[in-house]
């Protein structure tokens, strides 16, 4: 699904990426985690294009195509979808019409035709009912006045109903109290399916309690010094990440 | 008694010629090229305009009094010649305003202003437009008008102005007072949207009594040169005045908004909102004041303006000013100038949108905001559509 082959990367001419090397085949959840710092959200815009940081060196493709270069818009069109840590606000932009657009989008560059508005409505609202969450969220602005559980919902709203290759989720299980990282999990467990992958990008192991990864990452300086199965989070969990410094 | 006003506001603009930049509402407006302008000569009876039961029609600035054989409510009103009103106090407009060389020029110069008065109790649902036409007989004319509209007690009124001209270069000097008495509801809508190298200069002063709803929508988009200056009076208790303008502006544009409200009695409520979106060299200044006079107790009034630039070239003013003599008032303003969030752009295009309709999405986003909260719909409906043309023109 995704190949990243020593990706450096730096924001500001400072270096955070150093040296990435990752694959995550079609049907698999990966997991990084790392200290504050390590590159972890760093990696994941990166993988999103976000033109704020300059990949140095290295390369990632999806499905054998090389988008190191490509625009934002292109990557999400490819099948990259990132889940936000911190979801912005913009008033006067209702989800509705957000939505349907980000989908059309997607179904024009896979030569689809638009989904016309009643079909869409009618897929939003079955989402939307499995989220917990009113129909009226529709009508609302882009995550504005939402609380911190409503705009993580929002994400995963997007996330069915773009149905993408790639979910990459920034730490989207911050600031949710468990009732909301239940609902969060029920939506990510329903989006993946052996043609697509997810990684996830957490502190701690409470999201990994309900989604279970094939792999898992630990993330030191930009660099991944360890991967291996659940046994690593719980040992992170335990002992913290001292042990993996040389 | 016209005749003598005229006389000293000539005499006025004569002694202080054209503004200068050393004053407020004039510092970052240049007024240079006024003087390229000559009083109009044309006259407005020459013209013959067809018009329909819902429109008043209004030529170089005067009454053409054949659109009222058609106008479905004309047993409603009284309309009468200003040289015809013995009351001098209506014909009294601000002070601010008489300090202005160019409303007294204004004033010097218009000829059969009109005054139109709505019958006590008139409520007409329907939306009355005000066509404005212009005919020259040359470029570089400058067409000054006076005209005042009465709403009388009771009454329910709501007007959608809009200027139609050919594409010649003239300057429009428009002075308006509307009077709103007691327990009217009056909404006054505007929407220009002109590509002609036209100056236009306006003067409204509304003068406001008891338990008034007062709504002033705006969109003006595509404007060479729109300077208004808009002064209220609250002058009695339980009133509310609403100002809500969006304007537009693209090339070497110039958009301007002077607001005064004034305070002067309690249990008043005032709101200004005035967005500007700017592109290429365009300019917009906001001069925005409230005076909460002593006495105005339980005054709520809020102030916000907010630019949007386009480009690094745009440029926007904004002076938002509180005056409070009154001590039990609620009173805010505010203002922001920014180009569009990059994170948001970032946002909508990590969904798969391109940059060009991001920014698209955005810009109607800010701008829609203020349409929102027009109080007449179908100004709503037409500003939708202006502004989409405009976004994508």
């Amino acid at each position: 699904m995704i190949k990243i082959k020593n990706l450096e990367a730096s924001i500001d001419d400072k270096t955070i990426l150093k040296g990435i090397d990752m694959e995550i085949p079609a049907g698999e959840v990966h997991v990084i985690m790392g200290r504050n710092g390590s590159g972890k959200s760093t990696l994941a815009n990166v993988i999103a294009g976000n033109e704020a940081y300059e990949v140095d060196s290295g390369s990632i493709a999806m499905n054998d195509t090389d988008i190191t270069e490509m625009s934002i818009e292109n990557r999400a069109l490819e099948g990259i979808f990132l889940c936000f840590q911190y979801p912005v606000a913009i008033p006067g932009v209702g989800m509705a019409y957000f939505l349907r657009s980000a989908l059309n989008a997607h179904r024009k560059h896979q030569g689809k035709d638009e989904m016309d508005a009643l079909e869409f409505l009618n897929n939003a609202k079955a989402i939307l009912s499995e989220l917990g969450l009113d129909d009226s969220f529709l009508k609302r602005s882009i995550n504005d006045g939402f609380s911190g559980g409503e705009k993580k919902k929002s994400e995963i709203l997007q996330l069915l109903t773009i149905n993408p290759k790639l979910a990459v989720l920034d730490e989207t299980d911050s600031g949710l109290d468990v009732d909301a990282l239940r609902t969060v999990a029920k939506g990510v467990n329903k989006f993946k399916n052996e043609n697509n992958s997810v990684l996830i990008i957490t502190h701690y192991q409470r999201l990994l309690n309900y989604i279970k990864p094939d792999v898992v990452h630990l993330m030191i300086d930009g660099k991944i010094v360890e991967s291996g199965d659940m046994s690593l989070v719980e040992k992170v969990e335990k002992d913290g990440y001292s042990w993996l410094e040389k | 008694m016209i005749d003598s006003i005229k006389k000293s506001s000539l005499e006025f603009f004569n002694a202080n010629g054209l503004p200068s930049k050393k004053l407020e509402n004039w510092k970052f407006t240049s007024s240079k090229n006024f003087k390229n302008f000559n009083k109009s000569s044309s006259k407005a009876e020459k013209q013959k305009i067809e018009s329909d039961e819902l429109s008043i029609v209004f030529v170089n600035g005067v009454l053409d009094k054949n659109s009222l054989e058609n106008f479905k409510f004309s047993d409603l009103l009284e309309v009468k010649n200003l040289d015809e009103l013995n009351k001098k106090e209506l014909l009294y407009c601000s002070e601010n305003f008489l300090k202005e060389s160019m409303f007294n020029l204004g004033i010097s110069e218009f000829e059969n202003g009109s005054y139109i008065s709505f019958k006590r109790n008139s409520v007409i649902e329907e939306v009355i437009n005000i066509k404005n036409y212009f005919f020259e007989n040359g470029n570089n004319e400058r067409v000054s008008s006076f005209n005042i509209f009465h709403i009388n007690e009771g009454s329910e009124i709501s007007i959608i102005e809009e200027d139609i001209k050919e594409n010649h270069s003239i300057f429009n000097l428009k002075l308006n007072k509307f009077i709103c008495e007691n327990s009217t509801i009056f909404k006054y809508g505007k929407s220009f949207n002109d590509h002609s190298q036209t100056y236009s200069l306006s003067y409204n002063y509304y003068q406001i009594k008891k338990d008034v709803v007062l709504s002033v929508d705006s969109i003006i988009t595509s404007s060479f040169f729109n300077k208004e200056f808009i002064e209220v009076d609250l002058n009695n208790s339980g009133s509310d005045a609403k100002i809500n303008i969006l304007n537009l502006g693209k090339e070497e544009q110039h958009v301007d908004n002077n607001i005064l409200i004034n305070h002067n009695a309690e249990h008043c409520t005032s709101f200004q909102h005035v967005r500007n979106v700017l592109d290429n060299k365009s300019t917009a200044v906001f001069n925005g004041k409230v005076i909460v006079a002593e006495g105005a107790q339980q005054t709520d009034s809020n102030q916000s303006n907010k630019n949007l630039l386009l480009s690094l070239e745009s440029n926007a003013f904004s002076n938002p000013q509180l005056e409070i003599y009154a001590d039990d008032v609620s009173c805010g303003h505010g203002s922001t100038t920014g180009a569009l969030d990059e994170n948001s752009i970032f946002y909508l295009r990590a969904r798969g949108i391109d940059y060009s309709s991001a920014q698209k999405i955005l810009i109607k986003a800010f701008a829609k905001e203020v349409i929102d909260d027009f109080s007449l719909s179908s100004l709503q409906d037409i500003s939708e559509i202006a502004l989409d043309s405009w976004i994508d023109g």
